[in-house]
């Protein structure tokens, strides 16, 4: 039977066993986990089991209850997990349940988030810490900042290089392109690359570009080294250290 | 440049209330599309009084000279237009209206909402955004964000953490990083685009966006040149698939104003009609 201790400070206060009735926390004593400070509300939380699951439930309390930093109005709990409620935090003890395989047991604990809402400053902050200590993959990490950069190898254009800053970067005839064709016939917009959050995407104009030799088919995501042809031109993607 | 628009909003399948709010100020080429959020009818008062400050703050007599002087955030360079200023700061006004608004009705507490607006002036389009709402433009085919989320999964995403993919299923997908009202300062992205001839701009909420997928949205774009109707069959399709969440859309169309050699053959024929 799972269990549920009440710490503070890494001490624990109280300790209770979950049965088949909820385990109710609050401030009023009549709580099974009383929780003695004024940022608790009279009833805040209650846990229980629902079938086989474990379910913390917030009860419209003013400050909150969160589960591993997310604040919750209902989660699924597992073994290890835990509830802060104030400035104390009740430890989830499940051991002696059968496990439940961690990937399903992982999404089914995201909190149920229907209502949009905005992190505070604080909880935003948190999370960002939490999220940026996860993993360092990204093309936009902080720490190593790379640029990514068009190099030309050959065709005529107005630069030998470009360096990506905008949202939306155009190959073209047109004044606007920043990546500027010359010619007669060179079309306007012939492609035109827009950063999106996981990277640049390459787009068609009004023809179609070559990324390693294939024809693309709808906007494609550049990987570093990728080769671009587009109107007689050959450009270089690579992110510059 | 001639510009042709229009919008619907629709509360959806699933909600009782419309938290979307938009207005298209025809004179000035403005397009305001908002987002509330917050419990019972709160999101309606935050997202209207973005799209009513915003309209207002960029109404004003005085237009951009006000504003000159305050600097831009974020990447803006010195050929922008002062326009973006205004924008810019009609967001931080908006911003500043909802919050004092839920600090005297201690009942609003909470309340939020997105902004996602775009003025066209000749041919620069700026852009101030806030939250999880969208800016798109069709050109040539290609449909592109204009605008980045603020949203706690599409920050995971660009810190390489969660794929597009994982983000489209997570269930954190309302978790917003920033929006209007929630603190007496806000940042506000801006951005400014040249346009061209024939480009397709595209306001919406995420009602559409997690409804219906980039390559259908670009393909109705395509395929129905009158801007409201093109509105309409999107927030259809939204309903269509499901309709979790209000969805509003803005369609906006630059007219191709080229003086081809059977341009008066065309003007004409357009005059019998």
């Amino acid at each position: 039977m799972a269990k549920l201790s009440l710490m503070f400070e890494n001490k624990v206060v109280k300790e209770v066993p979950i049965g088949s009735r909820p385990v109710t926390i609050g401030r009023s004593p009549d709580n099974d986990l009383p929780v003695d400070n004024l940022a608790v509300s009279n009833y805040h939380a209650r846990v229980y089991y629902e079938g086989a699951r474990l379910v913390v439930e917030d009860l419209d309390s003013l400050n909150g209850t969160f589960v591993n930093d997310l604040r919750v109005e209902r989660a699924m709990l597992h073994d290890g997990d835990s509830i802060w409620i104030g400035k104390h935090h009740i430890k989830v003890d499940a051991t002696a349940d059968t496990a439940i395989p961690w990937d399903t047991g992982r999404k089914a604990m995201a909190p149920k988030i229907n209502e949009t809402m905005v992190l505070d400053t604080k909880a935003r902050r948190d999370m960002l810490q939490q999220a940026a200590a996860m993993g360092e993959r990204s093309q936009f990490s902080p720490g190593r900042l790379k640029m990514p950069t068009l190099v030309v190898l050959n065709g005529r254009v107005n630069q030998k290089e470009y360096v990506l800053t905008n949202k939306l970067t155009v190959i073209g005839k047109s004044p606007m392109a920043t990546i500027r064709l010359r010619g007669w016939f060179k079309p306007q917009v012939a492609a035109q690359i827009n950063q999106r959050d996981d990277g640049y995407y390459l787009g068609t104009g009004s023809k179609i570009p070559f990324v390693n030799g294939a024809a693309i088919q709808g906007p494609v995501r550049l990987n570093d080294g990728d080769l671009i042809e587009i109107c007689g031109i050959r450009l270089n993607f690579i992110f510059r250290e | 440049m001639q510009i042709v628009s229009g919008g619907v909003t629709d509360v959806g399948r699933v909600r009782t209330n419309n938290e979307d709010s938009f207005r298209i100020v025809e004179p000035l080429n403005l397009f305001i599309l908002s987002d509330g959020m917050g419990g019972e009818a709160h999101g309606e008062i935050a997202s209207s009084l973005a799209v009513e400050t915003v309209e207002k703050y960029c109404s004003r007599p005085e237009g951009a000279k006000g504003d000159s002087d305050v600097t831009l955030h974020g990447i803006a360079s010195d050929n922008w237009s002062p326009l973006t200023k205004v924008l810019q700061n009609a967001a931080f006004q908006a911003n500043f209206n909802i919050y004092q608004s839920a600090q005297k009705h201690p009942e609003q507490r909470g309340m939020g909402a997105t902004l996602t607006a775009g003025w066209i002036n000749g041919d620069r389009l700026s852009l101030a955004h806030v939250g999880d709402s969208r800016a798109y433009l069709l050109r040539t085919g290609s449909l592109q964000q204009l605008t980045n989320d603020h949203s706690l999964v599409a920050e995971q995403v660009r810190r390489g953490i969660l794929t597009p993919q994982q983000a489209e299923e997570s269930e954190m997908q309302s978790v917003l990083l920033r929006a209007l009202g929630a603190n007496p300062e806000v940042e506000v992205d801006v951005d400014e685009i040249s346009l061209m001839p024939r480009d397709v701009l595209l306001f919406c909420s995420d009602g559409l966006t997690r409804m219906v997928t980039e390559p259908e949205i670009a393909g109705s774009l395509q395929a129905e040149t009158d801007p409201h109707s093109a509105a309409q069959k999107l927030v259809d399709l939204a309903n269509e698939r499901g309709g979790l969440d209000n969805v509003t859309v803005i369609v906006a169309r630059v007219q191709d104003e080229s003086k081809g050699w059977f341009s008066w053959l065309r003007r004409d024929s357009s005059k019998k009609v």
